[in-house]
Protein backbone atom coordinates (compact mmCIF):
# COMPACT_ATOMS: atom_id res chain seq x y z
CA UNK A 1 0.00 0.00 0.00
CA UNK A 2 2.96 2.37 0.87
CA UNK A 3 3.25 2.24 -2.88
CA UNK A 4 -0.23 4.26 -3.90
CA UNK A 5 -0.37 5.93 -0.57
CA UNK A 6 -2.91 5.67 2.17
CA UNK A 7 -5.66 7.48 0.16
CA UNK A 8 -6.94 4.22 -1.42
CA UNK A 9 -7.20 2.39 2.24
CA UNK A 10 -9.36 5.29 3.56
CA UNK A 11 -11.39 5.38 0.39
CA UNK A 12 -11.81 1.55 0.58
CA UNK A 13 -12.69 2.17 4.78
CA UNK A 14 -15.21 4.32 4.11
CA UNK A 15 -16.76 2.01 1.01
CA UNK A 16 -16.84 -0.73 4.09
CA UNK A 17 -18.69 1.96 6.36
CA UNK A 18 -21.07 2.72 3.15
CA UNK A 19 -21.74 -1.23 2.60
CA UNK A 20 -22.75 -1.79 6.07
CA UNK A 21 -24.93 1.21 6.75
CA UNK A 22 -26.72 0.51 3.67
CA UNK A 23 -27.52 -3.20 5.21
CA UNK A 24 -28.42 -1.44 8.62
CA UNK A 25 -30.76 0.80 6.52
CA UNK A 26 -31.99 -2.15 4.64
CA UNK A 27 -32.71 -3.71 8.20
CA UNK A 28 -34.91 -0.92 9.56
CA UNK A 29 -36.65 -0.84 6.21
CA UNK A 30 -37.25 -4.23 6.34
CA UNK A 31 -38.90 -4.66 9.63
CA UNK A 32 -40.89 -0.93 9.77
CA UNK A 33 -43.75 -3.12 10.36
CA UNK A 34 -41.97 -5.17 13.55
CA UNK A 35 -43.36 -5.00 16.98
CA UNK A 36 -40.70 -4.08 19.42
CA UNK A 37 -37.81 -3.24 16.56
CA UNK A 38 -35.43 -0.53 17.36
CA UNK A 39 -33.62 1.16 14.71
CA UNK A 40 -30.12 0.64 14.02
CA UNK A 41 -27.56 2.88 12.56
CA UNK A 42 -23.74 2.27 11.73
CA UNK A 43 -20.68 4.90 12.45
CA UNK A 44 -17.01 4.99 13.21
CA UNK A 45 -15.71 4.31 16.37
CA UNK A 46 -15.08 7.71 18.33
CA UNK A 47 -10.92 8.86 19.35
CA UNK A 48 -12.02 7.87 22.66
CA UNK A 49 -13.11 4.22 22.40
CA UNK A 50 -9.76 3.96 19.64
CA UNK A 51 -7.64 5.03 22.75
CA UNK A 52 -9.18 2.98 25.21
CA UNK A 53 -8.43 -0.21 22.11
CA UNK A 54 -6.25 -3.13 23.75
CA UNK A 55 -2.74 -3.02 21.82
CA UNK A 56 -1.05 -6.77 21.56
CA UNK A 57 2.62 -6.39 22.75
CA UNK A 58 4.85 -7.08 20.25
CA UNK A 59 8.94 -7.99 20.91
CA UNK A 60 9.24 -8.51 17.47
CA UNK A 61 8.33 -6.36 14.42
CA UNK A 62 7.11 -9.96 12.65
CA UNK A 63 4.75 -10.67 15.28
CA UNK A 64 1.53 -9.32 14.04
CA UNK A 65 -0.44 -6.60 15.90
CA UNK A 66 -4.24 -6.92 16.75
CA UNK A 67 -6.29 -6.55 13.52
CA UNK A 68 -8.44 -4.03 15.07
CA UNK A 69 -7.20 -1.36 12.53
CA UNK A 70 -9.30 -2.45 10.13
CA UNK A 71 -12.01 -4.15 11.84
CA UNK A 72 -12.41 -1.87 15.15
CA UNK A 73 -13.36 1.22 13.27
CA UNK A 74 -17.11 0.27 12.59
CA UNK A 75 -19.48 -0.22 14.85
CA UNK A 76 -23.21 -0.89 14.54
CA UNK A 77 -25.44 0.87 17.43
CA UNK A 78 -29.13 0.70 18.42
CA UNK A 79 -31.09 3.12 19.59
CA UNK A 80 -33.31 2.22 22.15
CA UNK A 81 -34.72 5.77 23.61
CA UNK A 82 -37.08 6.31 20.82
CA UNK A 83 -40.49 5.22 20.15
CA UNK A 84 -42.01 6.26 16.76
CA UNK A 85 -44.86 4.14 17.04
CA UNK A 86 -47.14 2.59 19.77
CA UNK A 87 -45.69 -0.67 19.34
CA UNK A 88 -42.31 0.06 20.18
CA UNK A 89 -40.61 0.24 16.41
CA UNK A 90 -38.37 3.12 16.30
CA UNK A 91 -38.11 3.09 12.60
CA UNK A 92 -39.00 6.70 11.37
CA UNK A 93 -39.16 5.32 7.64
CA UNK A 94 -38.90 9.10 5.92
CA UNK A 95 -35.46 9.70 7.95
CA UNK A 96 -34.43 6.15 6.68
CA UNK A 97 -35.18 6.63 3.01
CA UNK A 98 -33.58 10.00 3.43
CA UNK A 99 -30.29 8.34 4.92
CA UNK A 100 -30.65 5.64 2.11
CA UNK A 101 -30.20 8.49 -0.64
CA UNK A 102 -27.27 9.84 1.27
CA UNK A 103 -25.64 6.69 1.68
CA UNK A 104 -26.11 5.72 -1.68
CA UNK A 105 -24.75 9.02 -3.00
CA UNK A 106 -21.70 8.73 -0.60
CA UNK A 107 -21.01 5.27 -1.63
CA UNK A 108 -21.01 6.49 -5.50
CA UNK A 109 -18.75 9.52 -4.21
CA UNK A 110 -16.07 7.46 -2.86
CA UNK A 111 -16.40 5.00 -5.89
CA UNK A 112 -16.03 7.76 -8.28
CA UNK A 113 -12.92 9.00 -6.21
CA UNK A 114 -11.01 5.78 -5.94
CA UNK A 115 -11.68 6.00 -9.96
CA UNK A 116 -10.00 9.44 -10.27
CA UNK A 117 -7.03 7.77 -7.93
CA UNK A 118 -6.35 5.05 -9.95
CA UNK A 119 -6.36 7.47 -13.42
CA UNK A 120 -4.27 9.86 -11.73
CA UNK A 121 -1.50 7.04 -11.09
CA UNK A 122 -2.59 5.29 -14.71
CA UNK A 123 -1.17 8.85 -16.00
CA UNK A 124 1.68 8.43 -13.84
CA UNK A 125 2.56 5.27 -15.07
CA UNK A 126 2.24 6.23 -18.34
CA UNK A 127 4.72 9.10 -18.20
CA UNK A 128 2.13 11.65 -18.44
CA UNK A 129 1.60 10.39 -21.84
CA UNK B 1 -20.14 -9.01 1.15
CA UNK B 2 -22.50 -6.48 3.31
CA UNK B 3 -24.12 -5.36 -0.07
CA UNK B 4 -25.22 -8.86 -0.95
CA UNK B 5 -26.85 -9.14 2.52
CA UNK B 6 -28.31 -6.14 1.95
CA UNK B 7 -30.32 -7.48 -1.31
CA UNK B 8 -31.21 -10.60 1.20
CA UNK B 9 -32.53 -8.16 3.92
CA UNK B 10 -34.54 -6.33 1.29
CA UNK B 11 -35.70 -9.58 -0.44
CA UNK B 12 -36.89 -11.04 2.90
CA UNK B 13 -39.09 -7.83 3.44
CA UNK B 14 -40.36 -8.66 0.15
CA UNK B 15 -41.71 -11.97 1.14
CA UNK B 16 -43.03 -11.02 4.55
CA UNK B 17 -45.12 -8.25 2.55
CA UNK B 18 -46.53 -10.34 0.45
CA UNK B 19 -47.81 -12.74 2.71
CA UNK B 20 -49.73 -9.53 4.63
CA UNK B 21 -50.76 -9.27 1.24
CA UNK B 22 -52.15 -13.20 0.69
CA UNK B 23 -53.44 -12.85 4.13
CA UNK B 24 -55.48 -9.80 3.65
CA UNK B 25 -56.55 -11.13 0.24
CA UNK B 26 -57.97 -14.14 2.16
CA UNK B 27 -60.12 -11.91 4.54
CA UNK B 28 -61.64 -10.01 2.72
CA UNK B 29 -62.72 -12.85 0.02
CA UNK B 30 -63.79 -14.58 3.18
CA UNK B 31 -65.61 -11.73 4.45
CA UNK B 32 -68.77 -13.45 4.65
CA UNK B 33 -68.23 -16.94 4.40
CA UNK B 34 -70.14 -18.61 7.26
CA UNK B 35 -68.93 -22.43 6.88
CA UNK B 36 -65.21 -22.30 7.55
CA UNK B 37 -64.92 -24.57 9.73
CA UNK B 38 -66.68 -28.23 11.57
CA UNK B 39 -66.75 -27.79 15.25
CA UNK B 40 -68.69 -30.30 17.12
CA UNK B 41 -70.99 -30.67 13.86
CA UNK B 42 -71.60 -27.04 13.65
CA UNK B 43 -70.30 -24.88 10.96
CA UNK B 44 -68.51 -21.53 12.73
CA UNK B 45 -67.58 -18.86 10.68
CA UNK B 46 -64.24 -18.02 9.50
CA UNK B 47 -61.82 -16.23 11.34
CA UNK B 48 -59.95 -13.41 10.93
CA UNK B 49 -55.80 -13.76 10.43
CA UNK B 50 -53.19 -12.14 11.72
CA UNK B 51 -49.57 -12.18 10.55
CA UNK B 52 -47.20 -11.99 13.46
CA UNK B 53 -43.39 -10.28 11.90
CA UNK B 54 -40.31 -10.65 13.94
CA UNK B 55 -36.52 -10.00 13.22
CA UNK B 56 -34.68 -12.74 11.65
CA UNK B 57 -32.26 -14.07 13.86
CA UNK B 58 -30.04 -17.43 14.83
CA UNK B 59 -27.70 -18.28 12.27
CA UNK B 60 -24.36 -18.92 12.37
CA UNK B 61 -23.09 -15.78 10.38
CA UNK B 62 -25.35 -13.25 12.27
CA UNK B 63 -23.85 -14.06 15.86
CA UNK B 64 -20.36 -14.25 14.23
CA UNK B 65 -20.93 -10.81 13.06
CA UNK B 66 -22.40 -9.71 16.58
CA UNK B 67 -19.34 -11.20 18.28
CA UNK B 68 -17.08 -9.10 15.69
CA UNK B 69 -19.29 -5.85 16.69
CA UNK B 70 -20.18 -5.47 13.16
CA UNK B 71 -24.50 -6.09 13.83
CA UNK B 72 -26.16 -6.14 16.80
CA UNK B 73 -27.20 -9.90 16.60
CA UNK B 74 -29.59 -11.22 13.93
CA UNK B 75 -28.85 -11.61 10.18
CA UNK B 76 -31.04 -8.52 9.70
CA UNK B 77 -34.05 -9.03 7.53
CA UNK B 78 -37.44 -10.07 8.83
CA UNK B 79 -39.57 -13.31 8.90
CA UNK B 80 -42.99 -14.37 9.44
CA UNK B 81 -43.49 -16.12 12.77
CA UNK B 82 -46.67 -17.13 12.06
CA UNK B 83 -50.71 -16.80 11.62
CA UNK B 84 -52.56 -16.86 14.23
CA UNK B 85 -56.52 -16.30 14.31
CA UNK B 86 -58.45 -13.19 15.58
CA UNK B 87 -60.16 -14.35 18.81
CA UNK B 88 -62.55 -11.04 18.60
CA UNK B 89 -66.18 -12.60 18.61
CA UNK B 90 -67.94 -13.01 15.22
CA UNK B 91 -70.59 -10.91 14.03
CA UNK B 92 -74.40 -11.21 14.87
CA UNK B 93 -76.89 -10.36 11.84
CA UNK B 94 -80.40 -10.88 12.31
CA UNK B 95 -81.37 -12.72 9.40
CA UNK B 96 -83.69 -15.65 9.98
CA UNK B 97 -83.66 -16.81 5.80
CA UNK B 98 -80.17 -17.58 5.81
CA UNK B 99 -79.41 -21.38 6.25
CA UNK B 100 -77.00 -21.23 8.91
CA UNK B 101 -79.10 -18.76 10.71
CA UNK B 102 -79.92 -20.00 14.51
CA UNK B 103 -82.90 -20.87 15.91
CA UNK B 104 -83.49 -16.88 16.79
CA UNK B 105 -82.78 -16.09 14.00
CA UNK B 106 -79.62 -14.95 13.65
CA UNK B 107 -76.55 -15.57 11.60
CA UNK B 108 -73.04 -15.74 12.97
CA UNK B 109 -70.85 -13.32 10.69
CA UNK B 110 -66.86 -13.59 10.31
CA UNK B 111 -65.05 -11.14 12.56
CA UNK B 112 -63.42 -9.33 9.19
CA UNK B 113 -63.87 -5.52 9.25
CA UNK B 114 -63.23 -4.65 5.48
CA UNK B 115 -62.56 -1.41 6.08
CA UNK B 116 -59.44 -2.83 8.32
CA UNK B 117 -58.74 -5.45 6.05
CA UNK B 118 -58.10 -1.55 3.34
CA UNK B 119 -56.28 0.39 5.52
CA UNK B 120 -53.69 -3.11 6.38
CA UNK B 121 -53.44 -3.81 2.77
CA UNK B 122 -52.22 -0.01 1.96
CA UNK B 123 -49.83 -0.43 4.87
CA UNK B 124 -48.56 -3.54 3.15
CA UNK B 125 -48.26 -2.17 -0.49
CA UNK B 126 -46.52 0.51 0.92
CA UNK B 127 -43.85 -0.54 2.90
CA UNK B 128 -43.66 -3.42 -0.29
CA UNK B 129 -43.00 -0.06 -2.52
CA UNK B 130 -40.69 1.13 -0.09
CA UNK B 131 -38.51 -2.37 0.03
CA UNK B 132 -38.60 -2.17 -3.32
CA UNK B 133 -36.96 0.90 -3.44
CA UNK B 134 -34.36 -0.13 -1.40
CA UNK B 135 -33.45 -3.13 -3.39
CA UNK B 136 -33.26 -0.84 -6.42
CA UNK B 137 -29.94 0.74 -4.13
CA UNK B 138 -28.35 -1.59 -3.42
CA UNK B 139 -28.35 -2.93 -6.88
CA UNK B 140 -27.29 0.21 -7.82
CA UNK B 141 -24.53 0.46 -5.53
CA UNK B 142 -23.05 -3.03 -6.49
CA UNK B 143 -23.24 -2.23 -10.13
CA UNK B 144 -21.61 1.11 -9.25
CA UNK B 145 -18.68 -1.03 -7.41
CA UNK B 146 -18.53 -2.82 -10.76
CA UNK B 147 -16.81 0.00 -11.78
CA UNK B 148 -13.72 0.49 -9.64
CA UNK B 149 -10.83 0.94 -11.76
CA UNK B 150 -12.36 0.82 -15.24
Amino acid sequence: MALFSATIGWLEQGLRYAALRQQAIADNIANADTPGYKAKDVRFQTELERAFRLEAKRTNPKHFSFPNEQNGKIIVTTDTTVSYNHNGNSVDIDQEMSKLAENQIYYNALIERLNGKFTTLKTVIKGGK
Amino acid sequence: MSLFQSLNISASALTAQRLRMDVIASNIANADTTRARLVNGQWEPYRRKMVIIEPRSGSFSGYLQAALGRADGGDGGVRVREIVDDPAPFKLVYDPDHPDASADGYVRLPNVDPLKEMVDLIGATRSYEANVTVLNASKGMLMKALEIGK
